[in-house]
Protein backbone atom coordinates (compact mmCIF):
# COMPACT_ATOMS: atom_id res chain seq x y z
CA UNK A 1 0.00 0.00 0.00
CA UNK A 2 1.39 3.37 -0.98
CA UNK A 3 -0.12 5.65 1.60
CA UNK A 4 -2.43 5.34 4.56
CA UNK A 5 -5.85 6.94 4.08
CA UNK A 6 -6.66 9.93 6.34
CA UNK A 7 -9.37 8.00 8.26
CA UNK A 8 -6.91 5.21 8.99
CA UNK A 9 -4.27 7.70 10.13
CA UNK A 10 -6.91 9.10 12.48
CA UNK A 11 -7.67 5.62 13.90
CA UNK A 12 -3.97 4.86 14.25
CA UNK A 13 -3.52 8.10 16.16
CA UNK A 14 -5.98 7.21 18.92
CA UNK A 15 -4.96 6.21 22.42
CA UNK A 16 -6.94 2.97 21.98
CA UNK A 17 -4.84 2.02 18.94
CA UNK A 18 -1.62 2.59 20.89
CA UNK A 19 -2.99 0.62 23.83
CA UNK A 20 -3.84 -2.37 21.60
CA UNK A 21 -0.48 -2.08 19.83
CA UNK A 22 1.39 -2.06 23.13
CA UNK A 23 -0.50 -4.87 24.89
CA UNK A 24 -1.74 -6.91 21.92
CA UNK A 25 -0.49 -10.33 23.20
CA UNK A 26 -3.03 -10.30 26.03
CA UNK A 27 -5.53 -7.63 24.92
CA UNK A 28 -6.37 -9.45 21.69
CA UNK A 29 -7.10 -12.93 23.11
CA UNK A 30 -9.00 -11.39 26.05
CA UNK A 31 -11.23 -9.41 23.70
CA UNK A 32 -11.71 -12.48 21.51
CA UNK A 33 -12.89 -14.48 24.53
CA UNK A 34 -15.35 -11.70 25.42
CA UNK A 35 -16.44 -11.48 21.76
CA UNK A 36 -17.24 -15.22 21.73
CA UNK A 37 -19.12 -14.99 25.04
CA UNK A 38 -21.10 -12.07 23.56
CA UNK A 39 -21.92 -13.95 20.36
CA UNK A 40 -23.10 -16.97 22.35
CA UNK A 41 -25.40 -14.78 24.47
CA UNK A 42 -26.75 -13.06 21.36
CA UNK A 43 -27.29 -16.26 19.40
CA UNK A 44 -28.64 -18.11 22.45
CA UNK A 45 -31.26 -15.58 23.49
CA UNK A 46 -32.27 -13.86 20.24
CA UNK A 47 -31.90 -17.17 18.38
CA UNK A 48 -34.22 -19.08 20.74
CA UNK A 49 -36.80 -16.27 20.53
CA UNK A 50 -36.61 -16.31 16.73
CA UNK A 51 -36.96 -20.11 16.68
CA UNK A 52 -40.04 -19.95 18.94
CA UNK A 53 -41.65 -17.38 16.62
CA UNK A 54 -40.80 -19.69 13.70
CA UNK A 55 -42.65 -22.53 15.42
CA UNK A 56 -40.09 -24.46 17.51
CA UNK A 57 -41.12 -25.08 21.16
CA UNK A 58 -44.59 -23.65 20.63
CA UNK A 59 -45.48 -24.48 24.24
CA UNK A 60 -43.58 -21.33 25.20
CA UNK A 61 -45.53 -18.03 24.95
CA UNK A 62 -43.26 -15.78 22.81
CA UNK A 63 -43.54 -12.85 25.27
CA UNK A 64 -42.00 -14.95 28.06
CA UNK A 65 -38.95 -15.98 26.03
CA UNK A 66 -38.64 -12.37 24.85
CA UNK A 67 -37.63 -11.55 28.45
CA UNK A 68 -34.24 -13.11 27.64
CA UNK A 69 -33.54 -10.46 24.98
CA UNK A 70 -31.83 -7.96 27.37
CA UNK A 71 -29.08 -10.61 27.79
CA UNK A 72 -28.73 -10.74 24.01
CA UNK A 73 -28.47 -6.93 23.93
CA UNK A 74 -25.79 -7.21 26.63
CA UNK A 75 -23.91 -9.68 24.42
CA UNK A 76 -24.30 -7.34 21.45
CA UNK A 77 -22.91 -4.37 23.42
CA UNK A 78 -19.98 -6.54 24.57
CA UNK A 79 -19.30 -7.40 20.94
CA UNK A 80 -19.54 -3.81 19.72
CA UNK A 81 -17.05 -2.74 22.41
CA UNK A 82 -14.59 -5.55 21.69
CA UNK A 83 -15.17 -5.00 17.97
CA UNK A 84 -14.07 -1.37 18.41
CA UNK A 85 -10.88 -2.67 20.09
CA UNK A 86 -10.18 -5.01 17.13
CA UNK A 87 -10.88 -2.29 14.57
CA UNK A 88 -8.73 0.27 16.39
CA UNK A 89 -5.86 -2.20 16.57
CA UNK A 90 -5.84 -3.19 12.90
CA UNK A 91 -8.27 -0.96 10.99
CA UNK A 92 -7.00 -1.95 7.52
CA UNK A 93 -7.52 -5.63 8.24
CA UNK A 94 -11.27 -5.03 8.56
CA UNK A 95 -11.92 -2.08 6.26
CA UNK A 96 -10.20 -3.45 3.15
CA UNK A 97 -11.86 -6.81 3.63
CA UNK A 98 -14.91 -8.03 1.72
CA UNK A 99 -15.92 -10.29 4.61
CA UNK A 100 -15.73 -7.25 6.91
CA UNK A 101 -17.83 -5.16 4.54
CA UNK A 102 -20.45 -7.89 4.15
CA UNK A 103 -20.50 -8.27 7.94
CA UNK A 104 -21.24 -4.53 8.32
CA UNK A 105 -23.97 -4.77 5.66
CA UNK A 106 -25.63 -7.75 7.39
CA UNK A 107 -25.53 -5.88 10.71
CA UNK A 108 -27.27 -2.91 9.07
CA UNK A 109 -29.96 -5.23 7.65
CA UNK A 110 -30.33 -6.83 11.10
CA UNK A 111 -30.75 -3.33 12.55
CA UNK A 112 -33.45 -2.38 10.02
CA UNK A 113 -35.16 -5.70 10.76
CA UNK A 114 -35.13 -4.93 14.50
CA UNK A 115 -36.63 -1.49 13.77
CA UNK A 116 -39.32 -3.16 11.64
CA UNK A 117 -40.14 -5.47 14.54
CA UNK A 118 -40.32 -2.99 17.41
CA UNK A 119 -41.52 -0.04 15.32
CA UNK A 120 -44.54 -1.82 13.83
CA UNK A 121 -47.56 -3.68 15.15
CA UNK A 122 -45.48 -6.89 15.00
CA UNK A 123 -44.16 -6.44 18.55
CA UNK A 124 -47.51 -5.84 20.35
CA UNK A 125 -49.03 -8.62 18.24
CA UNK A 126 -46.26 -10.99 19.35
CA UNK A 127 -46.78 -10.20 23.04
CA UNK A 128 -50.41 -11.35 22.76
CA UNK A 129 -49.55 -14.78 21.35
CA UNK A 130 -50.37 -17.50 23.90
CA UNK A 131 -48.64 -20.85 24.34
CA UNK A 132 -49.25 -23.10 21.35
CA UNK A 133 -50.10 -20.22 19.00
CA UNK A 134 -48.66 -20.01 15.51
CA UNK A 135 -47.15 -16.57 14.79
CA UNK A 136 -48.45 -14.58 11.79
CA UNK A 137 -46.30 -15.00 8.66
CA UNK A 138 -45.19 -11.35 8.83
CA UNK A 139 -43.62 -11.87 12.26
CA UNK A 140 -42.12 -15.19 11.15
CA UNK A 141 -40.38 -13.43 8.26
CA UNK A 142 -38.83 -10.93 10.71
CA UNK A 143 -37.65 -13.80 12.96
CA UNK A 144 -36.23 -15.67 9.96
CA UNK A 145 -34.36 -12.58 8.74
CA UNK A 146 -32.99 -12.02 12.26
CA UNK A 147 -31.74 -15.59 12.52
CA UNK A 148 -30.20 -15.52 9.03
CA UNK A 149 -28.49 -12.15 9.63
CA UNK A 150 -26.88 -13.09 12.95
CA UNK A 151 -25.63 -16.42 11.63
CA UNK A 152 -24.40 -14.54 8.55
CA UNK A 153 -22.60 -11.99 10.74
CA UNK A 154 -20.90 -14.88 12.56
CA UNK A 155 -19.85 -16.52 9.27
CA UNK A 156 -18.43 -13.21 7.98
CA UNK A 157 -16.60 -12.71 11.27
CA UNK A 158 -14.93 -16.07 10.91
CA UNK A 159 -14.15 -15.41 7.25
CA UNK A 160 -12.31 -12.14 7.99
CA UNK A 161 -9.05 -14.06 8.31
CA UNK A 162 -9.21 -15.42 4.78
CA UNK A 163 -10.23 -12.12 3.16
CA UNK A 164 -7.51 -9.98 4.70
CA UNK A 165 -6.00 -7.45 2.32
CA UNK A 166 -2.65 -8.54 0.86
CA UNK A 167 -0.93 -5.47 2.30
CA UNK A 168 -2.12 -6.31 5.83
CA UNK A 169 0.54 -5.20 8.27
CA UNK B 1 3.23 -41.33 19.55
CA UNK B 2 5.34 -38.94 17.49
CA UNK B 3 5.53 -41.30 14.53
CA UNK B 4 1.75 -41.66 14.72
CA UNK B 5 1.30 -37.87 14.75
CA UNK B 6 3.70 -37.63 11.81
CA UNK B 7 1.73 -40.31 9.97
CA UNK B 8 -1.57 -38.47 10.48
CA UNK B 9 -0.09 -35.06 9.73
CA UNK B 10 1.56 -36.35 6.57
CA UNK B 11 -1.61 -37.91 5.18
CA UNK B 12 -3.35 -36.46 2.14
CA UNK B 13 -6.51 -35.78 4.14
CA UNK B 14 -4.63 -33.86 6.85
CA UNK B 15 -2.78 -31.87 4.20
CA UNK B 16 -6.06 -31.05 2.47
CA UNK B 17 -7.60 -29.78 5.73
CA UNK B 18 -4.64 -27.41 6.24
CA UNK B 19 -4.58 -26.44 2.58
CA UNK B 20 -5.91 -23.51 0.60
CA UNK B 21 -9.39 -24.87 -0.09
CA UNK B 22 -12.13 -22.68 1.37
CA UNK B 23 -14.11 -25.90 1.86
CA UNK B 24 -11.42 -27.19 4.21
CA UNK B 25 -10.28 -25.35 7.34
CA UNK B 26 -12.30 -22.11 6.86
CA UNK B 27 -15.58 -24.03 6.47
CA UNK B 28 -14.76 -26.48 9.26
CA UNK B 29 -13.93 -23.79 11.82
CA UNK B 30 -16.91 -21.64 10.79
CA UNK B 31 -19.30 -24.58 11.34
CA UNK B 32 -17.55 -25.24 14.67
CA UNK B 33 -18.15 -21.62 15.73
CA UNK B 34 -21.82 -21.51 14.61
CA UNK B 35 -22.59 -24.73 16.47
CA UNK B 36 -20.65 -23.51 19.52
CA UNK B 37 -22.89 -20.43 19.51
CA UNK B 38 -26.04 -22.54 19.20
CA UNK B 39 -25.08 -25.10 21.86
CA UNK B 40 -23.40 -22.79 24.39
CA UNK B 41 -25.90 -20.01 23.70
CA UNK B 42 -29.06 -22.10 23.99
CA UNK B 43 -27.71 -23.96 27.01
CA UNK B 44 -26.76 -20.64 28.68
CA UNK B 45 -30.22 -19.22 27.94
CA UNK B 46 -31.82 -22.27 29.62
CA UNK B 47 -29.38 -21.87 32.55
CA UNK B 48 -30.39 -18.23 32.94
CA UNK B 49 -34.06 -19.23 32.99
CA UNK B 50 -33.39 -21.81 35.74
CA UNK B 51 -31.48 -19.16 37.71
CA UNK B 52 -34.52 -16.90 37.62
CA UNK B 53 -34.20 -14.76 34.48
CA UNK B 54 -37.38 -14.64 32.35
CA UNK B 55 -39.08 -16.85 34.91
CA UNK B 56 -42.32 -16.79 32.88
CA UNK B 57 -40.84 -19.28 30.39
CA UNK B 58 -42.38 -22.71 31.04
CA UNK B 59 -39.50 -25.15 31.62
CA UNK B 60 -40.97 -28.25 29.95
CA UNK B 61 -41.21 -26.89 26.38
CA UNK B 62 -37.56 -25.75 26.51
CA UNK B 63 -36.86 -29.45 25.89
CA UNK B 64 -37.90 -28.81 22.28
CA UNK B 65 -34.61 -26.99 21.70
CA UNK B 66 -32.62 -30.08 22.70
CA UNK B 67 -32.61 -31.83 19.28
CA UNK B 68 -31.05 -28.70 17.75
CA UNK B 69 -28.49 -28.55 20.57
CA UNK B 70 -27.58 -32.25 20.13
CA UNK B 71 -27.24 -31.67 16.38
CA UNK B 72 -24.88 -28.77 17.08
CA UNK B 73 -22.89 -31.04 19.42
CA UNK B 74 -22.65 -33.75 16.75
CA UNK B 75 -21.41 -31.26 14.15
CA UNK B 76 -18.86 -29.90 16.63
CA UNK B 77 -17.60 -33.38 17.45
CA UNK B 78 -17.15 -34.03 13.72
CA UNK B 79 -15.55 -30.66 12.92
CA UNK B 80 -13.42 -30.98 16.06
CA UNK B 81 -12.08 -34.36 14.90
CA UNK B 82 -11.37 -32.88 11.46
CA UNK B 83 -9.35 -30.05 12.99
CA UNK B 84 -7.36 -32.53 15.07
CA UNK B 85 -6.63 -34.51 11.88
CA UNK B 86 -5.50 -31.25 10.27
CA UNK B 87 -3.21 -30.24 13.14
CA UNK B 88 -2.58 -33.37 15.26
CA UNK B 89 0.77 -32.26 16.72
CA UNK B 90 -0.44 -28.77 17.50
CA UNK B 91 -3.56 -30.06 19.25
CA UNK B 92 -2.51 -33.30 20.91
CA UNK B 93 0.73 -32.01 22.42
CA UNK B 94 -1.05 -29.05 24.01
CA UNK B 95 -2.25 -29.66 27.60
CA UNK B 96 -4.98 -27.08 27.01
CA UNK B 97 -6.54 -29.42 24.45
CA UNK B 98 -7.20 -32.00 27.18
CA UNK B 99 -8.59 -29.36 29.51
CA UNK B 100 -10.96 -28.30 26.74
CA UNK B 101 -11.97 -31.91 26.09
CA UNK B 102 -12.69 -32.45 29.79
CA UNK B 103 -14.78 -29.27 29.88
CA UNK B 104 -16.73 -30.49 26.83
CA UNK B 105 -17.51 -33.75 28.64
CA UNK B 106 -18.62 -31.83 31.74
CA UNK B 107 -20.72 -29.35 29.72
CA UNK B 108 -22.46 -32.15 27.80
CA UNK B 109 -23.16 -34.06 31.02
CA UNK B 110 -24.66 -30.88 32.54
CA UNK B 111 -26.85 -30.25 29.47
CA UNK B 112 -28.07 -33.84 29.69
CA UNK B 113 -28.72 -33.67 33.46
CA UNK B 114 -30.55 -30.33 33.20
CA UNK B 115 -32.77 -31.78 30.45
CA UNK B 116 -33.54 -34.98 32.33
CA UNK B 117 -33.67 -33.71 35.92
CA UNK B 118 -34.91 -30.13 35.62
CA UNK B 119 -36.86 -29.70 32.37
CA UNK B 120 -38.50 -33.15 32.31
CA UNK B 121 -39.30 -32.94 36.03
CA UNK B 122 -41.11 -29.66 35.34
CA UNK B 123 -43.16 -31.43 32.66
CA UNK B 124 -44.38 -33.98 35.15
CA UNK B 125 -45.68 -31.22 37.38
CA UNK B 126 -42.83 -30.40 39.76
CA UNK B 127 -43.00 -26.66 40.25
CA UNK B 128 -40.24 -25.53 42.59
CA UNK B 129 -36.74 -25.16 41.23
CA UNK B 130 -34.48 -26.91 43.69
CA UNK B 131 -31.10 -25.66 44.84
CA UNK B 132 -29.65 -28.60 42.90
CA UNK B 133 -31.26 -27.34 39.68
CA UNK B 134 -29.78 -23.90 40.23
CA UNK B 135 -26.43 -25.46 41.04
CA UNK B 136 -26.47 -27.41 37.77
CA UNK B 137 -27.38 -24.24 35.83
CA UNK B 138 -24.63 -22.18 37.48
CA UNK B 139 -22.10 -24.98 36.84
CA UNK B 140 -23.24 -25.13 33.22
CA UNK B 141 -22.76 -21.36 32.73
CA UNK B 142 -19.29 -21.53 34.30
CA UNK B 143 -18.32 -24.52 32.14
CA UNK B 144 -19.36 -22.77 28.92
CA UNK B 145 -17.34 -19.74 29.98
CA UNK B 146 -14.32 -21.94 30.65
CA UNK B 147 -14.80 -23.75 27.36
CA UNK B 148 -14.83 -20.52 25.39
CA UNK B 149 -11.62 -19.41 27.15
CA UNK B 150 -9.95 -22.76 26.44
CA UNK B 151 -11.18 -22.87 22.83
CA UNK B 152 -9.95 -19.38 22.07
CA UNK B 153 -6.58 -19.85 23.75
CA UNK B 154 -6.06 -23.15 21.94
CA UNK B 155 -5.45 -21.04 18.86
CA UNK B 156 -2.53 -19.29 20.58
CA UNK B 157 -0.60 -21.70 22.74
CA UNK B 158 1.09 -24.60 21.05
CA UNK B 159 3.43 -26.70 23.10
CA UNK B 160 5.68 -27.36 20.13
CA UNK B 161 6.02 -23.65 19.61
CA UNK B 162 6.62 -22.88 23.26
CA UNK B 163 9.30 -25.57 23.44
CA UNK B 164 10.83 -24.47 20.19
CA UNK B 165 9.84 -27.72 18.46
CA UNK B 166 9.12 -27.10 14.82
CA UNK B 167 5.79 -28.15 13.39
CA UNK B 168 5.98 -30.87 10.79
CA UNK B 169 4.53 -28.59 8.16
Amino acid sequence: MDEIAPWEQLVRGTALHHFVYLYEPWVWPTCEILHYIGLSLLLGTVGLFDLRVLGVAKGIPPATIHRLIPWGIGGYILNVLTGIVFFSGHPDQYFYNNAGRLKALLMIIAGINIAAFYGSTAFPEMTKLPAGADAPTRIKVIAGVSLAMWVGVLICGRMLTWFRPPFFH
Amino acid sequence: MDSFLAFVEGSDFSTWIRGDSMLAFPTIITLHTICMGILAGASAAIDLRILGVASGIPLGPLRRFYPLMWLALAINALTGVLMVIGYPTKQLTNPLFYIKLSLVALAVWLVYRIGADVLDAAKSGEKALTARAKGLAAASLATWGGLIVAGRLLEYTHKWELLGIRALT
